[in-house]
C-alpha cells in the first residue's frame, strides 16, 4: 500500500557566497551587498527530493526555518517543483545554533509526518552539516549523510543511499523515516518551468508556524544553544610576499630558495 | 530525550578530554592519531585524563595502541554490531558513554564518518559542537576554545560552550600533528577498559549492503603540492609531471574535481582537503574563498594564471602571470635540468 | 492532486498544489528586459492597471548592463520618487578634452553654480548594478510581476501578430496580447523575429569600459569635489580612441570611477581592438593620474547604438512594441552620450499607449501607433533627428578632428604661452598661424567652423 511518500526538503537562505569577498587590502569580509540566496547545496536536496517524488508519487513540502523574508527559498523550492512550503519563524528561534534549528526542523518533519527529510550537506553561511544527523537524532530516524545517489524501494518501504566515505562508497538500506543528506553537486538541478516559477512568485503563500505551534518555545534561540561565538577574528590573512616574477627563471630561483 | 545536561547542569561534574579513534576495518584513520596527540597536550593544561575511545568489532589492538600513543586510558566497545561503521549504533553506543561518564571535552575526526556521528551525538547530549575546528586550546578555566575559519580563513570563529557539556568539537584530517606512531608497551592492556555493549542488531535502523573503499591517496602528508583548476582546461599533464619532478603530489580545485580531471580525494579546500606542504603552486586558480580555507596553512604558495587580476595572486608568495600550459612545462625542465646537473 | 489549507491537528497545514496553472494571457503585457525602458514601461502600464510580466535574463535588474553613466532624470523623476534611488554623485563638473597621442591635452571644464542646486540638472553618476534593481522594485511595488533568470529566446506568432514570447525555461511559452522590447542594444530577439533589421555597421559602436575603486577621499581631491558633487569627464581625439572615430569617458562615482571608450564598431573590425584602445586611453599622461592606485574591480563590454533617427526601427508591429536601446534611442554627439533618458521616455510613452489600445480591446499596430506618435513629438527623436548629421560630418572629418586639431591646438598652446625674450604678438601671430594651418587655411576654418556650429546648437 504505497500511496506516495512525504518528502520534507530543508532549504536553508544564506548570503551569496559568490558575492561574499574579501578586501585584499584589508582583509575584512565585505558580505554587506551579497544578495540572500537558497544554500547552493540546497539546490542538490530539491533536485533529490522531486526525483524521488519522481520515482514513488507523493509530495514534496519545502521547510526553512528563518526570517520571513527567507520565504523566497520557498518561493524557489516550489519554482522548481515542490508542492508547498513552510515557513518556521518566531523571534524565540532568534539566536539558534544547529541544536535548536535541527529540533525545529525535527519538529517540523514530525507534523509533516514525513517519511523522508532532504537536507543538503551543509550551508555555506555555517557549514557544519550538523543540522541533518541532528534532525535524525532529535527524532529517532535512520540518516543518510553525504549521499551521492537514492534507490527508492517503496514496497519494503527501504530507502537506499550511496554515500560517500573516504576513499570510496558504501550502500546503506534505511527504515523510514529517514533524514537523508545530499553531497553538494550530487545531482543537476532541473531549472524552473516558467508558469511554475510565475506561479511561486505570485500566487504560492507558505503556512507560517511558530515555536509554540511545534511545542517548542521553551526549547529553541540563544538560551537553548549549547554554542557561543566567542570571538570572531577578521583579517588574519596569511601574510604572502605577493611579488610578481615576470619568468619562469626568476620563479625558479625563488623555488630553489624553498626546495 | 536525555536530560543529561543543559542549562542548569552542574559543569564540574564533567571531567577529562575524551578523543573518538575512527577506525574501519580494525584500521585507525590518521586522524585519530592526529587529535589524540592534541588532546594530550589539551588534558595536560586542565590537568585531567586523557581518554581515548574505540568502538568497533575487534579493535582491542587499537585501544592498546592509543594508550601507547598517549591515552591515560581506553574506553573499548568491541562487538560487531559495529562492524561496519553506522550512525545509529554509534550514536547510541556513545550517548551511554557520555552520560554515564560524563567527559568534558569531546574530539572527532572531521571526516565523513567522523560527522556523520557527532552531529547525532551532540543532539541527545545537549552538548556543543563546533564543526570543522583547525584550532584547539584552552582558556584558564578550563573551557575549551574551539576555532574555525569562516568564509575562506578571512575570519576566524572562536566558539565557546560555557553551560553545556560535553564541549565536542570536530577537527579536519591533516591539521595538527600525529607525533610518532608506538607500538603499545607490555602493560598497555592494563589502561584498556571494555565497556557494556548497549546496542542490539535488531534494534538498528540502517543494513550497509556494499562497501567499496581503498586505493587512494593521502595528499595531506605531501611537501610538495601542484594544484590545478578550472584553467587547467581538461589537460593535466603539465601538473602531473612537475610533481613528479618536483617528487610532490598533484591536487585541485573543486572545479576540476567535477570536470573529472583530477579524482575527488585530491580537491583541497572547504570540501576538500586541508593541505600544509612547504610548497603550494596554484596554477589556472582563480583563488575562491572555500579553496583558499584549504591551503592557507602552506608554507609558500605560488600562483600561476593568465589573468593579472586573480585574487589567487593576492595570497601567493610568488606569482607570474602566463598560461600554465606553458609555465609549468618550462618549470618542469628546468627543474629535471638542474637535478641532472646535480647527479 | 490539490491539498488545500486545513487547521486539522491544531496547526495550519500547507497547501500542497502539484499542478501548475498556465498563466497564457493571464497577463496584459510581457516586457523583454528590466532595464530603464522595460521598467519605465512596465511601471507605466501597472499604474494603469494592468497586469504585467517583466522578464529579465540576469539573476537581478542591471546585473547584466554596462554603463558610463550618467544617468538623465527628467523622465524617471515623473515616474518615482527619486529621492529614495540609490545615485551615486550628481554631475557637478563637466569637461570635454582633447587628447593628442603625444601626451597634449586641452580641455575645456564648465562647473555652473546651478548645478548644484537640486535637481541638479537631473544628471547624476550612478551604479546600473544598484539602480535598476531599486527602479524594478518600484515597478513590482506598483504589482508588476519581475521574473528572473529567465531569457527571451523567441516570439510567438498568429499570422503575423506577435502573441507572447518563448524564453529558455521548461514550458517556457507564455501568451500575452502585447509585448515590449525592451531588450537593450544587443537585440536579439527584435532581430530573430524580424521587427527590426540587424544595425548596420555603421550605426553602432563598441564600448568597453572598466571601474576602479579608489576611496572617496582620493575621488574627492583628484576631481576637486565635494558632498555629492561629481565629475564626468569627456576625451577626444588621437589620444583617446586612436585612429578610431569615437571618444572616451571618466566619471566619478562614489567610491569608483568609470573609465571607458566608445568608437565605431567599423574601427573596432578594422582591427583596433577595444582592450587596447581602452589600455592606451588610461595610459595616456591626462587620465593615467586619475585612476592611479584603483584597483579594478570590474570590466566590461558592449554595443552603443548610434544610427541616430535614420536608424530608428519601425516600434509598434502587431502585438508589439520596440522601445530604448532596442529602438536605436541614444544620442551620441561627441558633446552628448544620452540614452537612458530616451529609454525611459520611450517605455512611458509606449506603456501609455498600450493601456490605452488595451482599454479598446485592441493590441494592433494602428491601435498602439500613438506610441510611435508620441515619441516623434517627444525630445527623443527631436534630439536624434538634429544630431543626424553629425555621424557623418565627423566621420568625414575625422584626420583634422582627432588628429591634426589637437596637435595643432598644443602647439599653439604651447606657442602662446611661450616663455621667452619674443613679444607677446609674436607668440601670439604663431600661435593662430598653428591653428589657421591645421584648419586647411582661413577658408577652410571658416567652412569648418560653420558646419560644426550646429554641435552646440
Ligand atoms: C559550499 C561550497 C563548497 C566549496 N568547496 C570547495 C572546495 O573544497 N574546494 C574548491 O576548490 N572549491 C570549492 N568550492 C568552489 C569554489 O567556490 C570555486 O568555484 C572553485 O574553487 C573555483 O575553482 P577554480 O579556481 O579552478 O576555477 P575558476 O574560478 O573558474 O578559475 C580558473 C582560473 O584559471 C585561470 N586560467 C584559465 N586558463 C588558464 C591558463 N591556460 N593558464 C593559467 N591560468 C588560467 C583563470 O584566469 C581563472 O583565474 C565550493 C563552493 C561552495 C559553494
Ligand atoms: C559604455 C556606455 C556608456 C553609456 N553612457 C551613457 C551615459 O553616460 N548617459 C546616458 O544617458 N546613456 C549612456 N549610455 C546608454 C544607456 O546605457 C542606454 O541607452 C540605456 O541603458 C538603454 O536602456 P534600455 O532599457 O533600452 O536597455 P538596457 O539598459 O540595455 O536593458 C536591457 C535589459 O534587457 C535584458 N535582456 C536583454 N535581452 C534579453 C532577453 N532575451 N530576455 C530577457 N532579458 C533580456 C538585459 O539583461 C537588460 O537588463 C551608455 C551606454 C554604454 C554602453
Ligand atoms: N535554518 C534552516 N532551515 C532549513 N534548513 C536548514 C536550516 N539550517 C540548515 N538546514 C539544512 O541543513 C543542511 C546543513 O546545514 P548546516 O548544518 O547548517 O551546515 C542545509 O543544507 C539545509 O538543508
Amino acid at each position: 500500500m504505497n500511496d506516495g511518500w512525504n518528502i520534507v526538503v530543508c532549504v536553508k537562505q544564506v548570503p551569496d557566497a559568490d558575492d561574499v569577498t574579501i578586501d585584499p587590502d584589508t582583509g575584512t569580509l565585505n558580505r554587506s551587498d551579497a544578495p540572500a540566496v537558497l544554500n547552493k547545496p540546497d539546490h542538490n536536496a530539491v533536485e533529490s527530493a522531486l526525483a524521488l517524488r519522481d520515482a514513488v508519487g507523493g509530495t514534496v513540502t519545502a521547510v526553512t526555518m528563518g526570517p520571513p523574508p527567507a520565504s523566497a527559498v520557498l518561493q524557489a523550492a516550489v519554482a522548481a517543483g515542490a508542492d508547498g512550503g513552510v515557513l518556521l519563524t518566531d523571534r524565540a528561534f532568534g539566536g539558534s545554533d544547529t541544536w535548536p534549528t535541527s529540533l525545529a526542523l525535527a519538529r517540523a518533519a514530525e507534523e509533516l509526518d514525513a517519511d523522508v527529510v532532504i537536507c543538503g550537506e551543509e550551508s555555506t553561511d555555517s557549514s557544519t552539516g550538523q543540522v541533518p544527523p541532528g534532525i535524525a537524532a532529535h527524532n529517532g530516524w535512520a540518516q543518510l549523510t553525504y549521499t551521492e545517489s537514492l534507490d527508492p524501494r517503496p514496497d519494503e518501504g527501504v530507502l537506499v543511499g550511496t554515500r560517500d566515505v573516504e576513499g570510496g562508497y558504501e550502500r546503506v538500506a534505511t527504515a523510514l523515516p529517514v533524514v537523508v543528506a545530499m553531497v553538494f553537486g550530487a545531482n543537476d538541478p532541473r531549472p524552473a518551468g516558467l508558469h511554475r516559477k510565475i506561479f511561486a512568485e505570485t500566487e504560492f503563500e507558505p503556512v507560517q508556524w511558530t515555536a509554540a505551534d511545534l511545542g517548542i518555545e521553551d526549547r529553541v534561540g540563544l538560551v537553548n544553544s549549547p554554542t557561543k561565538v566567542g570571538g570572531m577574528d577578521t583579517a588574519s590573512p596569511v601574510e604572502r610576499e605577493r611579488t610578481r616574477v615576470d619568468s619562469v627563471e626568476a620563479l625558479y630561483d625563488h623555488l630553489a630558495e624553498v626546495l | 530525550m536525555s536530560a543529561a545536561s543543559g542549562p542548569g547542569i552542574d559543569v564540574a561534574d564533567y571531567r577529562d578530554v575524551w578523543v573518538f579513534v575512527e577506525q574501519h576495518e580494525g584500521e585507525a584513520a590518521p586522524v585519530s592519531w592526529e587529535l589524540l596527540a592534541k588532546g594530550r597536550e589539551l588534558a595536560d593544561e586542565t590537568g585531567e585524563s586523557l581518554v581515548a575511545l574505540v568502538v568497533g568489532d575487534g579493535v582491542a589492538h587499537l585501544a592498546e595502541e592509543a594508550v601507547a600513543r598517549g591515552a591515560d586510558r581506553a574506553l573499548l566497545a568491541d562487538d560487531p554490531v559495529f562492524e561496519p561503521y553506522r550512525a545509529d549504533p554509534y550514536g547510541e553506543q556513545f550517548r551511554a558513554l557520555v552520560e554515564a561518564r560524563k567527559p568534558s571535552i569531546v574530539l572527532i575526526g572531521g571526516t565523513h564518518t567522523g560527522r556523520d556521528f557527532a552531529g547525532r551525538v551532540a543532539v541527545p547530549a545537549h552538548a556543543g559542537l563546533t564543526a570543522d575546528c583547525t584550532e584547539l586550546a584552552v582558556d584558564e578555566e578550563g573551557l575549551l576554545l574551539a576555532s574555525r575559519p569562516t568564509f575562506g580563513g578571512s575570519a576566524m570563529a572562536t566558539i565557546k560552550c560555557p553551560a553545556h557539556r560535553p564541549q565536542m568539537a570536530t577537527v579536519r584530517a591533516g591539521v595538527f600533528d600525529a607525533g610518532e606512531p608506538a607500538e603499545p608497551t607490555e602493560n598497555a592492556a592494563d589502561a584498556v577498559e571494555s565497556v557494556e555493549v548497549v546496542v542490539a542488531e535488531e534494534d538498528t535502523l540502517s543494513t550497509v549492503l556494499e562497501r567499496v573503499v581503498g586505493g587512494v591517496v593521502d595528499i595531506t602528508d605531501a611537501d610538495v603540492i601542484v594544484a590545478g583548476g578550472a584553467g587547467c582546461e581538461g589537460d593535466v599533464t603539465p601538473l602531473v609531471e612537475l610533481a613528479e619532478a618536483l617528487g610532490g603530489e598533484v591536487a585541485a580545485t573543486r572545479a576540476a574535481v567535477e570536470e573529472g580531471w583530477v579524482e575527488p580525494a585530491r580537491q583541497v579546500g572547504q570540501t576538500g582537503k586541508t593541505v600544509r606542504p612547504q610548497l603550494y603552486i596554484a596554477a589556472g586558480i582563480s583563488g575562491a574563498v572555500q579553496h583558499l580555507e584549504g591551503m592557507n596553512g602552506s608554507d609558500v604558495v605560488v600562483a600561476v594564471n593568465t589573468d593579472p587580476n586573480a585574487p589567487i595572486f593576492e595570497h601567493a608568495d610568488y606569482g607570474i602571470v602566463g598560461d600554465l600550459h606553458e609555465v609549468l612545462p618550462a618549470l618542469t625542465a628546468m627543474v629535471r635540468e638542474k637535478q641532472e646537473v646535480a647527479a | 492532486m490539490s491539498r488545500e489549507a486545513t487547521t486539522a491537528g491544531g496547526l495550519q497545514r500547507p497547501t500542497l498544489r502539484t499542478e501548475t496553472p498556465s498563466y497564457d494571457d493571464a497577463f496584459d503585457a510581457v516586457v523583454v528586459g528590466a532595464g530603464l525602458a522595460g521598467t519605465a514601461a512596465a511601471l507605466t502600464m501597472a499604474r494603469d492597471g494592468l497586469d504585467v510580466l517583466m522578464l529579465e535574463r540576469g539573476p537581478a535588474p542591471g546585473t547584466k548592463n554596462v554603463f558610463g553613466g550618467v544617468l538623465y532624470t527628467p523622465t524617471i523623476r515623473e515616474l518615482v520618487d527619486i529621492d529614495g534611488a540609490p545615485l551615486e554623485r550628481y554631475v557637478a563638473e563637466k569637461r570635454f578634452s582633447i587628447l593628442s597621442s603625444d601626451g597634449d591635452e586641452t580641455a575645456i571644464s564648465m562647473r555652473p553654480g546651478a548645478w548644484r542646486d537640486e535637481p541638479h540638472n537631473d544628471s547624476y553618476t550612478v551604479l546600473r548594478r544598484r539602480f535598476d534593481e531599486w527602479f524594478a522594485k518600484q515597478a513590482v511595488e506598483a504589482g508588476v510581476t519581475l521574473v528572473t533568470e529567465t531569457t527571451v529566446t523567441g516570439l510567438l506568432r498568429d499570422g503575423g501578430a506577435v502573441v507572447g514570447v518563448t524564453t529558455d525555461r521548461p514550458d517556457g511559452e507564455i501568451h500575452a496580447p502585447v509585448v515590449v522590447l525592451a531588450e537593450g542594444a544587443n537585440s536579439l530577439v527584435s532581430e530573430g523575429a524580424e521587427l527590426k533589421e540587424r544595425p548596420e555597421r555603421d550605426a553602432v559602436a563598441v564600448s568597453v569600459k572598466e571601474v576602479f575603486k579608489l576611496d572617496r577621499d582620493t575621488i574627492d581631491d583628484r576631481f576637486r569635489l565635494d558632498g555629492d558633487a561629481g565629475a564626468a569627464y569627456q576625451y577626444f581625439g588621437e589620444g583617446a580612441v586612436g585612429e578610431a572615430v569615437g571618444g572616451g569617458f571618466v566619471y566619478t562615482n562614489k567610491r569608483s570611477v568609470s573609465v571607458g571608450v566608445v568608437y565605431r564598431v567599423e574601427d573596432a573590425a578594422a582591427g583596433q581592438t577595444p582592450e587596447a584602445t581602452l589600455d592606451a586611453f588610461e595610459s595616456h599622461p591626462a587620465v593615467a593620474p586619475l585612476v592611479r592606485g584603483g584597483r579594478r574591480i570590474e570590466y566590461s563590454a558592449h554595443v552603443v547604438p548610434e544610427g541616430g533617427a535614420r536608424a530608428m526601427p519601425d516600434l509598434v508591429h502587431d502585438g508589439a512594441v520596440v522601445v530604448g536601446d532596442a529602438a536605436g534611442l541614444v544620442l551620441n554627439s561627441g558633446v552628448h552620450l544620452e540614452g537612458t533618458n530616451m529609454a525611459v521616455e520611450s517605455g512611458y510613452h509606449a506603456g501609455k499607449a498600450i493601456a490605452a489600445a488595451l482599454a479598446d480591446g485592441r493590441s494592433d499596430a494602428e491601435a498602439l501607433a500613438a506610441y510611435a506618435r508620441d515619441l516623434d513629438q517627444s525630445f527623443v527623436v527631436e534630439n536624434l533627428r538634429h544630431y543626424d548629421w553629425f555621424q557623418r560630418t565627423i566621420a568625414a572629418d575625422r584626420q583634422f578632428l582627432f588628429e591634426d586639431l589637437p596637435r595643432a591646438l598644443a602647439s599653439a598652446e604651447t606657442e602662446y604661452f611661450k616663455m621667452d625674450r619674443a613679444s607677446k604678438d609674436e607668440h601670439t601671430g604663431a600661435a593662430r598661424d598653428h591653428l589657421v594651418a591645421a584648419a586647411g587655411g582661413w577658408f577652410g576654418a571658416a567652412k569648418r567652423a560653420w558646419r560644426f556650429r550646429r554641435m552646440l546648437s
